[in-house]
């Protein structure tokens, strides 16, 4: 605890002279609404709710749900599909361009498309989600696969692996700490596009929360809405950090880098 | 060394990674026989084909023609008698030390309490005994290379193929490492093949040394080592040899 002591009391200072500009007029309270309004307001979240009887604790579950289905759908294609990609060097050259010209697109240019093809329902929403995770999950996969140490493979065959062995018992594990990163890395982008993806068909949901503030002028309920966001980010990535850490035990070198 | 039955035989091995006129010719030419129980370094500049010649003697990498012959039968993969030590990084890093070794003989015949036991004793005989638990990122240079070693011995091969595999180790450690090896290969009698750029250690190591001439690689020295052992890297005889060959190098 000691060691965040100093962010703690810079984070203390930055609120209270936040607070001092907004109630003393050097701030507009609509566009910048001081923090005690937001504690106000977040109060009122958890218990009556915004719109009423929508609390705090209904859009989060919402939201959470909706990144939890577009991200897992994501992963179960990504991973056997990068797999298979990243294993056949010929695939892999026939399908990169695909790739990068997928990923390059953002997901909320997809939106109209969507809505046309599968209404405003959820889902449209799990979809976008999906789609947004899936190619930053299948980039790491492939390049999890593709790059795996050839010393690793030849030692590998000096011990008699051949065939099909070779993929499960040296190119997957060899390959699983770079996939785990993507799909941390995946779950991020799952949390970006949330806003976007819950703008229509719902008054449900974090996204949703922060787009129906908009219209009323409720500029601290966005920022609760933002806050959250990334409150339950950071946990998401935390607790998938230490599984991390359960899962691939050997793997202890990158987690800097990877943060 | 006995001509009339060598163990390991190299017959007129050329190879080029690309094929057509003027492509690079990596190994030419190549005869060697290699007696069983000796110990053999080959030494060379790099880029000199040595690394790409144990290789094709392991099976990993197919000669363009010419053909190895281990105890008489023409070398078509791995697995065929070859263990292997590499450089370095060869560990499985998802396996544990006893792990690894365990993995070199995972497919043979024995029951769960046999294999633990080879295992240990495996670990035992590297000096790893301690750390059979460990991962490798948790072991120093010189203890992966003592668990590779224990791995490539394993499923029991009577030829070990020796990638460089100190050269990545600190002076004190590669000495250390060196006699570490002699008494593995003194007490378990393999045939070592053993690349190194390094010509004090092909010395110090072996029975027999074989230079390599570079563009084509092609045997340009093959000398008998016949310095008592323990041998003295301070002694004038073993200064002589290191001369000889020192001046074959740079010739």
């Amino acid at each position: 605890m000691r060691r965040y002591l100093g962010t703690l009391l810079l984070f203390a200072v930055l609120l209270l002279a936040w607070e001092y500009a907004t109630t003393n007029g050097y701030l507009k309270p609509y566009r910048f609404p001081a923090p005690s309004k937001i504690a106000r307001s977040l109060f009122e979240l958890m218990t009556v709710g915004f719109p009423k009887d929508l609390t705090i604790w209904v859009h989060t579950k919402t939201t959470i749900i909706r990144i939890l289905q577009g991200y897992v759908a994501a992963l179960a294609f990504a991973i056997p599909l990068g797999f298979l990609i990243g294993a056949a060097p010929t695939l892999e050259k026939l399908t990169n361009p695909l790739i990068v010209f997928g990923r390059s697109i953002a997901t909320l240019s997809l939106l109209p498309l969507v809505i046309v093809w599968f209404g405003t329902g959820e889902l449209t929403k799990v979809i976008l989600i999906g789609y947004g995770c899936f190619w930053t999950m299948i980039s790491n996969v492939i390049a999890g696969v593709k790059y795996v140490d050839r010393t690793l493979i030849a030692a590998a065959r000096t011990l008699g692996v051949k065939g099909l062995e070779l993929y499960w018992a040296v190119i997957l594990p060899a390959a699983l700490p770079r996939m785990f990163a993507g799909a941390r890395m995946s779950l991020g982008v799952g949390f970006m596009v949330i806003v976007g993806a819950e703008m229509i068909g719902t008054i449900e949901g974090l996204g949703a929360l922060i787009m129906e503030a908009r219209t009323f002028y409720r500029s601290e309920v966005t920022i609760i809405g933002m806050l959250v966001i990334g409150v339950i980010g950071f946990l998401i990535s935390s607790g998938l950090m230490r599984l991390e850490k359960i899962l691939i035990p050997w793997d202890a070198g990158l987690e800097d880098v990877r943060r | 060394m006995n001509e009339s039955a060598p163990f390991i035989r190299f017959h007129d091995i050329r190879k080029q990674f690309e094929v057509g006129a003027g492509a690079p010719v990596i190994l030419e030419g190549i005869d060697l026989s290699i007696a069983k129980n000796a110990f053999v370094s080959i030494v060379g500049r790099s880029g000199c084909g040595k690394t790409t010649l144990l290789n094709i003697a392991a099976g990993l990498v197919e000669a363009t023609s010419g053909e190895v012959l281990i105890d008489g039968k023409q070398v078509r993969g791995p697995g065929q008698g070859q263990g292997v030590v590499f450089q370095q990084h060869a560990l499985f890093p998802w396996l544990t030390a006893a792990g690894n070794v365990a993995f070199g003989c995972r497919n043979t015949p024995l029951s769960k309490q046999e294999r633990a036991n080879l295992v240990a004793q495996l670990l035992d005989l590297v000096g790893l005994g301690h750390a059979a638990d460990k991962y490798p990122r948790e072991l120093s240079g010189g203890m992966q290379q003592r668990v590779a070693i224990a791995r490539a011995l394993a499923l029991d091969p009577e030829i070990l193929l020796m990638d460089e595999p100190f050269g990545a180790l600190d002076e004190l450690t590669r000495i250390e490492m060196q006699q570490e090896l002699l008494r593995i290969w003194q007490a378990r009698k393999k045939t070592v093949v053993f690349v190194t750029h390094s010509i004090n250690e092909a010395l110090i190591l072996s029975d027999r040394v074989i230079l390599l001439a570079a563009h084509p690689g092609r045997v340009q020295m093959d000398l008998e080592i016949t310095l008592p052992r323990p041998r003295v890297r301070t002694d004038t005889a073993f200064n002589a040899m290191y001369k000889e060959i020192w001046d074959g190098l740079s010739s």
